[in-house]
């Protein structure tokens, strides 16, 4: 059956359409041709498939071929068998009756004498599918041949058609057949299906047989393949393409089970013919299968090719071409598998060869077939993948072939290449290729290993997985492989790893060296053909065979310069990067671009190397992959070296320095670095903003935050980390302030201008801190200069890139470093006591200092006092602490004695003597952190005399009047540091006080107060006068002595002095108590010294007295007795108080009396009638007032609350002048309230108070009732 | 008895939090940033992969020539990286069991240290205790 493959594919590209065969036995079909041919290929054709599913099937093509046709002719029957599927699928007789149309009895007998019987005749072969088609040839308007055509057919019918399936249809040349076309398709469409199914019934029996027998020693694979083929064949004629795939995989799997699989039969692998290694993976007509077919098989090499490429076909097809790339990939890693293990018998390298044909062919056809959007997105991301994949395995061997012919130099020795070739093993022919005779190999190339950036010496990364110099050598037929072996060993430890660092080598004599040292050792090698290659060499010999090896003109002048070479492996870099970007495979696909870079960096298009390489580093960063960053970075460093790009520079040096120590030597370090200043002091145009985050980052120390009051200056401590190897000056340092609780106030800079050299680590530095604003703060940003560069850092976490949101969740709450607290007093200044000093005296004042919290340190004092208060100059100032209130106060009680001699200080005090300078006093450094108290010697002047009340006119001294003020201003700060004024534009040298200012009121009295009054009228004119002294001081009082000066008109009784009896004195007066002393004085005369009286119109109390008190606790005595400091000597003080005597008015001229009210009482709105009698006493004196002697002024006042008067108020009554005359004055009034009230009263203006004698003599009360009970406004009249 | 592995842990933002390499081979010089490459392009395959499964182990995603690798994802997406060489003896299904439970047990370990309020998430594991018992899990499972 085999002998029929070569008929088997003439067949197959000869019809690849179903064939519909046309018996025309009235020759109709030249007329109907046209018309039948134009409905092909049918629109939709319902088909089953192999699983007898009702398939939809568009547009299927097919063909009319008349019986009478050679194609369908010359057949043989076993043939017919065997290739079934080019057979007819539906036959269509075409018949007609025009013939008959003259004679209408003729026709019908024609009919069934000729006609019937030929086609029973036709139709008796029960294989095949057919049906009638009668073609009316009647015109319409012959109405007789119409009928006799519709007679003739509806006998054909009867005759043909059965119940089951109607075999007949008309067609009306003439006359319109509107539903004859449908009628024809779907009986063709249900015929080929019938024909299908029966066909594929029958190939599937045969194939089970066949598969049966699979494991059988006669079992043919030809002859499955045939059968096998034909079924997928038949199914893609019917376009039933899925089902075509289906045998076709089905095929493969028999194959790689029965054939590949079967060992025992050493079968050929194929591929050894010139242009093999062109891959035809697509190509299913590039051998004829009778060229691959072995025995009763065939070569695993091409067919397995063919089956690709046939299935791929159908996938295509089917509009899937990302299925063809997923299974193009699977297969050409399956292939090379099987390629390698016949790599012994393949050309030389053919396998990478191959590989790179397959990937190039698969690329091509997938993406030339694949629309965009076609599939859904996954798949499509999918498919890019796969294409990337492709493109970077193609790459990869591409890579190899170019290594093993020399170009490894021109290759960049990055992890990805290194990665994918230092891995890959070498391929391994039967015989390493030896150099022809008439090569020359001298093309030694100088290489020199590019010297990285920064001086970064690093060992290249292997692009072999071993020596290729053994590798080659070994697989020499005429060398025994072990010597060698043994001696590269020692070779390779010379050269470290033996990595082929200078691929060509650069020079020739040092290799001849090595081979003569080899050929001393091992003198069986000394011939010129079985000396061990040497690299170049190898090279020459592995291009030749090469050479021999690629058959396609396009590889093969990709390898044959470096050029060409770089343009190839630009283009597959690029196509596999692209590729992956678009799949979102970043990582991979950013990987390229790197190598991309790399080559664009060769060629010195730095600009694009540039950003190629920003996008790997910023893949890498992001990801924190430092190993792969380090690789990378300096060659992104020099490329924006070279653009001038110091930004960018600059940042990728931090990046550098900031990257994981391990990862660069410290020298290498020192270059960043050295790189870094080198630029920053360095003429630049525009100053350059650095971001050195990861390298300087800061914090507050440790510990508590520092704690400044409002408004301070402090000095800020602060750590600081450089991540630089070796000291870094920095010009200038500012560090920004962020409050934490108010978003909107900015940061404030505290700058350092000073140079600042960081060591490397920990370091710490302190910034001046001004005066802030109350709240908390934290660190914000470090920013300095380094030369004319500006960096700034914001000390984020160093492990980890700052913007990924996970550190920003994370991130540990920032502590705050700062605290300034609010407002609040600092210090109280206050007076000590309360209680009246001594006015007129020179008095200690206390002002206690109370810092709060706060220290002092420093203060001045600058008092200034008020009116009527002056400071005893020459007299120093004491200062003391202050203890407490409540143990001053168990001081006082304890020791008395110590009060006296005014040393009241307790053995812990501190005391000290102050001077006054200017208003100034500078507070002593021990009381910056103590409460304590300072005594100031004052004086307050009070010119006017203390005057006296008596208790007939009680008149108080105010208060206010003692008052005295003292302005204090304290003038304090904390630290005296260099501030900023804020006033002035340039920054001075300030001192920064605070100042707390107060003024305290100090209250100054009198030691007394003197009250008097008459304590009895003897007879006549002597009186007896009684002083009342009120202590108005905490401080016991002593009186020695106590004079009377009186005013005129007084005298003292029996002319004495005015003293009081001397034996009372001294008089002592506790404080807050009182003392009387009793004066004997009697009336003088008036008339006597005019003169006097204006001089002296009061009578002045003198007091000659001596204080005994605390100055803490109020008055005390005189400062200056106190500095005399002698023990005992007593100061008297005088008091002079001024006392106002009045005459006593001892004769009325005029006696008014208050008449008693009726006996009923008085009444809320009842009437009454008020009378006073006047009644003049003595006789008036006519001389003093002539105008009005008989004539008395009156006047009633009364409370109008109270009181309703009707009548006159005010008026004058008749009085005669004569002593004892009397008159009545009635008023009448209406009480309004109830109570005690006071009445009206009848005044008399005119006449003095002294003159009038009145009755009650002052003022009294009366009672009035509340109203009686009134019923008349509630009865109803 | 893998010749040589490299195990890595990658935080969820794809940052490598821990590495090690364990395993009796002798050290290549560029091993680190060859295994360090080939587990990073890894994560692409990972990224794709973790979601179309629920299983937690996915056994051999990636083959780089001789080298396997395999990752055991956590609900946390934190990613276990194994990367294996030259598997002789058992074959990579054999692996996956022992290897998904050595990475189990690491996981376990790990998780402790992610737990610990002083760490800070996205750094790295620098925690010797936890690398002495990596170690010596991958003497024991690998």
């Amino acid at each position: 059956m085999a002998n029929y493959l070569a008929q088997f594919q003439s067949i197959k590209s000869a019809c690849d359409h179903i064939v519909i065969s046309v018996e025309d036995v009235s020759d109709l079909w030249p007329t109907v041709k046209s018309a039948f041919e134009k409905r092909l290929p049918f629109k939709t054709a319902s088909l089953n498939n192999k699983t007898r599913n009702p398939v939809l099937v568009e547009k299927l093509p097919a063909e009319f071929i008349l019986t009478t046709d050679a194609r369908l002719r010359s057949r043989f029957p076993q043939e017919q068998l065997l290739f079934w599927f080019r057979e007819p699928y539906a036959s269509i007789v075409l018949v007609t009756c025009e013939i008959l149309a003259g004679d209408v009895l003729d026709d019908l007998d024609e009919f069934k004498s000729i006609l019937k019987p030929r086609l029973k005749l036709i139709v008796q072969n029960d294989e095949r599918e057919w049906f009638i088609v009668f073609v009316s040839k009647a015109h319409p308007n012959n109405d007789q041949a119409t009928k006799m055509a519709k007679k003739v057919y509806a006998k054909l019918e009867v005759d043909f058609s059965s119940k089951k399936r109607e075999r007949c249809c008309k067609l009306d040349i003439h006359g319109p057949e509107p539903n004859f076309w449908e009628d024809l398709e779907s009986k063709i469409i249900e015929s080929i299906r019938n024909t299908l199914d029966r066909r594929v019934q029958f190939y599937e029996d045969e194939i089970r047989k066949l598969s049966e027998q699979r494991f059988m020693p006669i079992w043919n694979f030809c002859n499955f393949f045939i059968l096998k083929e034909s079924l997928a064949f038949m199914f893609e004629m019917a376009h039933l393409h899925e089902d075509a795939l289906r045998e076709y995989d089905e095929l493969e799997l028999c194959y790689l089970e029965t054939v590949k699989n079967m060992t025992g039969k050493q079968r050929e692998f194929g591929g050894v013919e010139h242009g093999d290694e062109e891959a035809a993976l697509l190509n299913f007509g590039n051998k004829a299968l009778t060229q691959i077919v072995q025995d009763d098989s065939f070569r695993e090499f091409e067919f397995r090719q063919y089956l690709f490429a046939c299935q791929s076909k159908l996938l295509f097809k089917l509009n899937r071409p990302f299925e063809v790339a997923a299974r193009g990939y699977t297969f050409i890693i399956s292939f090379s598998k099987s390629l390698t293990e016949h790599e012994n018998i393949l050309p030389f390298c053919m396998r990478e060869v191959w590989i790179i044909t397959a990937c190039l062919a698969l690329i091509n056809e997938t993406s030339s077939n694949y629309n965009e959007g076609l599939a859904a997105s996954d798949i499509e991301k999918e498919f890019y993948r796969l294409l990337g994949d492709l493109y970077s395995l193609c790459r990869v061997k591409f890579m190899r072939l170019a290594y093993i012919i020399g170009y490894g130099s021109d290759m960049e020795r990055s992890p990805v290449n290194s990665a994918s070739l230092s891995m890959l093993p070498w391929p391994k022919p039967s015989v390493w290729p030896s150099v022809p005779p008439d090569a020359s190999s001298e093309l030694i190339l100088q290489a020199t290993p590019r010297v990285k950036h920064f001086g970064i010496q690093r060992k290249p990364l292997p692009l072999e997985p071993s020596v290729l110099l053994r590798e080659a050598n070994r697989r020499r037929a005429s060398l025994s492989a072990g010597n060698l072996f043994e001696m590269f060993d020692g070779r390779s430890a010379i050269d470290g790893s033996g990595s082929d660092a200078t691929l060509r080598m650069p020079s020739l004599n040092k290799v001849q060296t090595i081979a003569m040292s080899r050929t001393n050792s091992s003198p069986g090698f000394d011939g010129s053909i079985d000396r061990p290659m040497r690299l170049a060499e190898i090279f020459v010999a592995s291009e030749h065979a090469l050479r021999q090896t690629i058959s396609n003109p396009n590889l093969w002048k990709s390898l044959s310069s470096v050029e060409e070479f770089e343009q190839k492996y630009l283009e597959l870099t690029k196509g596999a990067a692209d590729n992956y970007h678009r799949s979102w495979w970043k990582r991979h696909g950013v990987v390229l671009d790197g190598e991309i870079a790399a080559v664009f960096f060769k060629h010195g298009n730095f600009d694009l190397a540039a950003n190629s390489y920003e996008k790997v580093c910023a893949l890498y960063s992001g990801e924190g992959w430092q190993d792969l960053l380090a690789e990378v970075l300096p060659n992104l460093a020099e490329c924006q070296k070279i653009l001038n790009d110091l930004a960018g520079y600059l940042s990728s040096c931090v990046r550098l320095l900031s990257l994981e120590k391990g990862l660069f030597s410290i020298k290498e370090r020192q270059a960043f670095q050295s790189e870094v200043v080198s630029i920053a002091h360095s003429e630049m145009k525009h100053p350059v903003p650095l971001d050195v985050s990861s390298l300087i980052t800061f914090s507050g120390n440790p510990g508590p935050p520092l704690v400044l009051c409002d408004g301070d200056p402090g000095i800020l401590s602060v750590t600081v980390w450089s991540g630089f190897p070796d000291d870094i000056t920095l010009d200038s340092l500012s560090l920004t302030l962020t409050a934490t609780y108010n978003a909107d106030e900015g940061a404030k800079a505290l700058k350092s201008s000073t140079a600042t050299v960081l060591k490397p680590g920990r370091n710490t530095i302190t910034v001046d801190l001004p005066p802030q604003k109350p709240g908390s703060y934290v660190l914000g940003v470090l920013t300095g200069q380094i030369g004319h560069l500006r960096f700034r850092s914001h000390s984020f976490s160093k492990v980890g890139p700052a913007d990924s949101d996970d550190f920003m969740s994370y991130e540990k709450p920032t502590r705050p470093i700062l605290k300034v607290f609010n407002p609040r007093p600092l210090v109280d200044l206050a007076a000590a006591t309360s209680s009246p000093l001594l006015i007129n005296e020179a008095q200690w004042i206390g002002i206690i200092v109370r810092p709060i919290d706060y220290s002092l340190k420093g203060a001045i004092l600058h008092i200034d006092t008020g009116p009527g208060l002056k400071i005893e100059e020459s007299h120093v100032i004491e200062m003391e602490s202050y203890i407490d209130v409540s143990q001053c106060a168990a001081d006082i009680a304890s020791s008395n004695s110590a009060q006296q001699n005014g040393c009241s200080l307790a053995d812990n005090k501190d005391f000290e003597r102050l001077s006054l300078d200017d208003g100034r006093i500078q507070l002593p450094d021990w009381a910056s952190n103590v409460t304590s108290i300072l005594w100031i010697p004052v004086c307050a002047i009070n010119n006017n005399l203390a005057r006296g009340s008596s208790t007939v006119n009680p008149q108080r001294q105010s208060i206010v009047d003692g008052m005295r003020t003292i302005a204090l201003k304290l003038e304090f700060g904390v630290s005296h540091n260099q501030i900023f004024d804020r006033h002035s534009l340039f920054p001075s040298l300030f001192q920064s006080f605070r100042y707390h200012f107060r003024t305290i009121a100090v209250h100054f009295g009198d030691p007394f107060h003197v009250s008097t009054r008459v304590a009895d009228k003897c007879n006549g004119d002597t009186l007896l006068l009684q002083v009342i002294l009120h202590s108005e001081v905490k401080a016991t009082l002593t009186i020695f002595d106590a004079w009377l000066d009186l005013q005129d008109g007084f005298v003292h009784t029996g002319k004495s002095d005015g003293r009081p009896i001397s034996g009372f004195f001294p008089l002592v007066i506790s404080p807050t108590s009182r003392a009387g002393i009793l004066f004997s004085i009697c009336l003088g005369d008036t008339t006597a010294e005019v003169e006097d009286a204006a001089v002296q119109p009061d009578s002045i109390l003198n007091i000659r007295y001596g204080i005994c008190g605390d100055r803490t606790a109020g008055a005390h005595p005189p400062v200056n007795s106190e500095s005399n400091g002698s023990e005992g000597s007593r100061q008297d003080l005088i008091f002079r108080s001024a006392l106002v005597l009045q005459r006593p008015v001892l004769d009325p001229s005029l006696a008014v009396g208050f008449l008693p009210f009726p006996s009923d009482g008085l009444r809320v709105g009842q009437h009454v009638n008020m009378k006073w009698r006047v009644e003049r006493l003595k006789e008036f004196d006519q001389n003093k007032d002539s105008q009005c002697n008989n004539e008395v002024l009156y006047e009633v006042n009364a409370n109008s609350d109270n009181w309703m008067i009707a009548g006159r108020k005010r008026g004058h009554v008749s009085l005669p002048t004569d002593q004892g005359s009397r008159i009545v004055i009635s008023v009448l009034c209406v009480p309004l309230v109830a109570g005690y009230v006071r009445p009206p009263q009848l005044g008399l203006p005119d006449i003095d108070q002294a003159n009038i004698s009145c009755n009650p003599p002052g003022p009294h009360l009366i009672c009035v009732l509340p109203p009686a009970q009134s019923s008349s406004f509630c009865i109803p009249a | 008895m893998a010749a040589t592995a490299c195990f890595i842990i990658v935080s969820r933002n794809d940052i490598p939090i821990y590495e090690a390499e364990v395993g009796s081979a002798t050290k290549r010089e560029d091993a680190a940033q060859l295994h360090q490459f080939i587990l990073h392009a890894a994560l692409d395959i990972v990224q794709d992969l973790a979601w179309t499964t629920s299983a937690m182990f996915l056994k051999a995603i990636d083959r780089f020539n001789d080298l396997v690798v395999s990752v055991y994802v956590t609900a946390g997406h934190i990613l276990y990286i194994c990367e294996l060489s030259s598997i002789s003896g058992d074959s990579v299904d054999d692996y996956g069991g022992r290897g998904a439970g050595g990475l189990m047990i690491v996981n376990s370990g790990s998780c402790m240290i992610l737990l610990n309020p002083l760490y800070l998430p996205g750094s790295r594991i620098a925690s010797s205790h936890f690398d002495t018992k990596v170690r010596a899990l991958a003497r024991k499972y690998l």
